[in-house]
């Protein structure tokens, strides 16, 4: 129970991954517990190979845990077969990538309605709500251009208005801002902020990125595929923090 | 009806990459114009057999086969079979046209006097007809090879047998006017003649006899009847309708037509390999935008149905085209035949409904093969481990 009394939106409890990669087994997460409150905007972080994106894979119900329980929504998801987690996820998640991965051969309104395909919406209803959430995420003017005429940002922002437009109780966001300068990085942090602040979107998100910090409410570090807690993760926090100074004072490297 | 919203999903996909879409198109185009043409054949043949040849006239041959004879005398009892109209004894004359060097046009010693009872449907002249019956050196000859050779009525020619000692100086005093009978008949005693000048016995055979039966309904019971009468003798005969008696001249080239319908299988195979191959490519190079349509909540059905109806629309489209174009095509073949004797048998390919049906379906049939694969490949795979491949 969080607070408010009410169960938390994302409970893991106990999990563990592990995958096999030609002979040798790999330990992505091991015993990983936690909580997440809704309306809540959290960052996975951490160095490669820490576990931080299957732990998002899991949350997202991309992937399963070898063990452990992962409850999203009140919806245990180790029960759920591969077509009932893609009907979950079309239904309650937000996905956005590093890579946008927008089709090219679609305008950004057609981008951003392909989720409603999955809906019994009507084509006109489902265009009016892929333009409000363009227009949410601050592209209203832009709604028949395609993505190879839209910036880098843009496209992220058409890639997170196709997240939103189904309203999903979860935003996930695999390094958001990877592949972006860091003006639009920023840009982009802020508008997942917003969605949180005013739509009450609880936001999941993995990082490399110190700036993430001053958006998010709350950093898990994660290592070597454990979650950090006490002073280990506090020192973890307190690095990147250092790295966040770094890039206020000279930029990113 | 929920699969029609993805049409334009289908539709984008399809005008990706436009170049590829029109090629692949236009190889199941062709195929699928290739195997309707072809099999327009069958029927185009056995149409063509009915405008060649008439329901009551019957082929009386030696059993033993077409190039051994008869007695000339078994005319006379043919002519008696109740049911029988009209008899006629045709003789191979093997005449080569002496600037033509080789026999160039089937050339028969008739008798002059039966050939209007057995070939009513040529409409020969009567005048022509008479004229024919008038002059032992006259010779009637098929419209094509009047033009072919650019005879006129009243020429002189010399034909050189290959068959008989002789060469005979014929007066062209008739034309056959059908484009679909180019011989040429030459009066029977003018051969029988010219044979006796030379101390032989005589002409005292027939190669074939033609007959007409009164009636289309009694062809079966003279047949019997004619081959009866010549059982046990040294001609025994084997009758037979005109139809079938061309028919077995078309039997090889029906033989031809098998060989070519396998070879168009397998060419209709060989672009079901490229369609395939293609559709791999496509769902190959959109592994990324698969993998998150998959991550956004597109089940397995619907990237499988999607990617399979992708590869199902356009060579269906395809296949539609390719039909369209063999009606062209053939249409023009018709045209053609109008204005050109030697294209005339071509106007015998239709493309009836059936053969629609089969062109439609086969190009259904390409288009399912050529994406099943790739398309099941493509969905089944779990979303994380496409995920994983891909980013």
């Amino acid at each position: 129970m969080d607070g408010d009394g009410q169960a938390p939106l994302i409970q893991i409890r106990h999990v563990s991954r592990r995958y096999v990669r030609g002979v040798d087994e790999v330990h992505a997460l091991e015993n990983v517990s936690l909580d997440i409150a809704a309306g809540h905007f959290v960052a996975f972080m951490g160095p490669s190979g820490s576990g931080k994106s299957t732990l998002l894979n899991l949350v997202s119900g991309i992937d399963r845990p070898t063990s452990g329980e992962v409850v999203v929504a009140g919806v245990r998801l180790n029960d759920l077969s591969e077509d009932e987690l893609a009907h979950w996820r079309a239904r309650h998640i937000g996905l956005i990538f590093q890579f946008f991965n927008l089709m090219p051969v679609l305008s950004a309104r057609d981008n951003v309605a392909l989720p409603l395909l999955l809906t019994r919406l009507d084509k006109r209803e489902r265009l009016r709500r892929a333009e409000t959430a363009l227009r949410i995420v601050g592209l209203g003017e832009r709604l028949d251009h395609y993505p190879r005429t839209l910036s880098g940002g843009e496209q992220q922002r058409v890639a997170i208005a196709r997240a939103i437009v189904t309203d999903p109780d979860l935003i996930v966001a695999d390094e958001p801002t990877g592949d972006l300068d860091a003006r639009n990085a920023e840009e982009i942090l802020s508008l997942l902020r917003q969605l949180k602040n005013e739509f009450a979107k609880t936001v999941v998100m993995v990082t490399h990125d110190p700036r993430a910090l001053r958006f998010v409410d709350q950093a898990l570090h994660l290592d070597k595929g454990i979650l950090l807690e006490g002073e280990a993760a506090q020192r973890a926090g307190e690095a990147i923090m250092l790295a966040a100074h770094g890039h206020s004072v000279s930029g990113p490297s | 009806m929920t699969a029609v919203k993805y049409l334009g999903l289908i539709g984008a996909n399809l005008g990706r990459n436009k170049l590829r879409t029109a090629l692949t198109g236009g190889a199941v185009m062709l195929a699928v114009a290739l195997v309707c043409m072809l099999l327009t054949m069958p029927a185009g043949l056995d149409m063509l057999l009915d405008t060649l040849t008439s329901n009551t006239r019957i082929s009386v041959h030696n059993k033993a086969g077409i190039v051994y004879a008869m007695p000339y005398a078994f005319t006379r009892k043919v002519r008696q079979v109740d049911g029988v109209a009209a008899a006629v004894a045709m003789t191979w004359f093997g005449g080569a046209f002496e600037e033509a060097g080789r026999v160039t046009f089937p050339n028969f010693a008739v008798e002059v006097d039966q050939v209007e009872g057995v070939y009513p449907d040529y409409r020969l002249d009567p005048q022509q007809l008479a004229d024919f019956q008038r002059y032992r050196d006259g010779a009637m000859v098929g419209r094509q090879t009047m033009k072919k050779y650019g005879w006129k009525i009243g020429d002189r020619i010399t034909l050189r047998s290959t068959v008989w000692p002789v060469n005979l100086d014929l007066r062209i005093v008739g034309e056959i006017p059908s484009d679909n009978a180019p011989m040429l008949w030459l009066n029977r005693d003018y051969l029988d003649e010219a044979l006796k000048a030379q101390g032989r016995p005589g002409l005292g055979i027939a190669g074939m006899i033609w007959v007409r039966a009164a009636d289309p309904n009694r062809v079966n019971a003279i047949m019997r009847t004619v081959d009866d009468l010549s059982r046990n003798s040294e001609a025994e005969t084997a009758s037979e309708t005109e139809k079938s008696f061309f028919s077995n001249f078309f039997g090889s080239l029906q033989g031809f037509v098998t060989v070519v319908l396998i070879v168009t299988g397998l060419v209709a195979l060989c672009i079901v390999f490229i369609a395939a191959n293609t559709a791999s490519m496509a769902v190959r190079e959109r592994s990324g935008e698969l993998a998150v349509l998959k991550a956004i909540g597109f089940t397995r059905r619907i990237i499988f149905g999607t990617l399979l109806a992708e590869a199902v629309v356009l060579s269906t489209i395809a296949g539609l085209l390719g039909v369209g174009l063999t009606i062209g095509f053939t249409s023009l073949l018709r045209v053609g035949a109008g204005w050109s004797d030697t294209l005339g048998p071509l106007g015998s390919f239709v493309v009836t409904a059936p053969v629609i049906v089969q062109g439609v379906f086969l190009s259904l049939f390409v288009g399912m093969l050529a994406g099943v694969v790739p398309s099941w490949g493509a969905a089944r795979k779990p979303v994380v481990q496409t995920l994983h491949e891909v980013f």
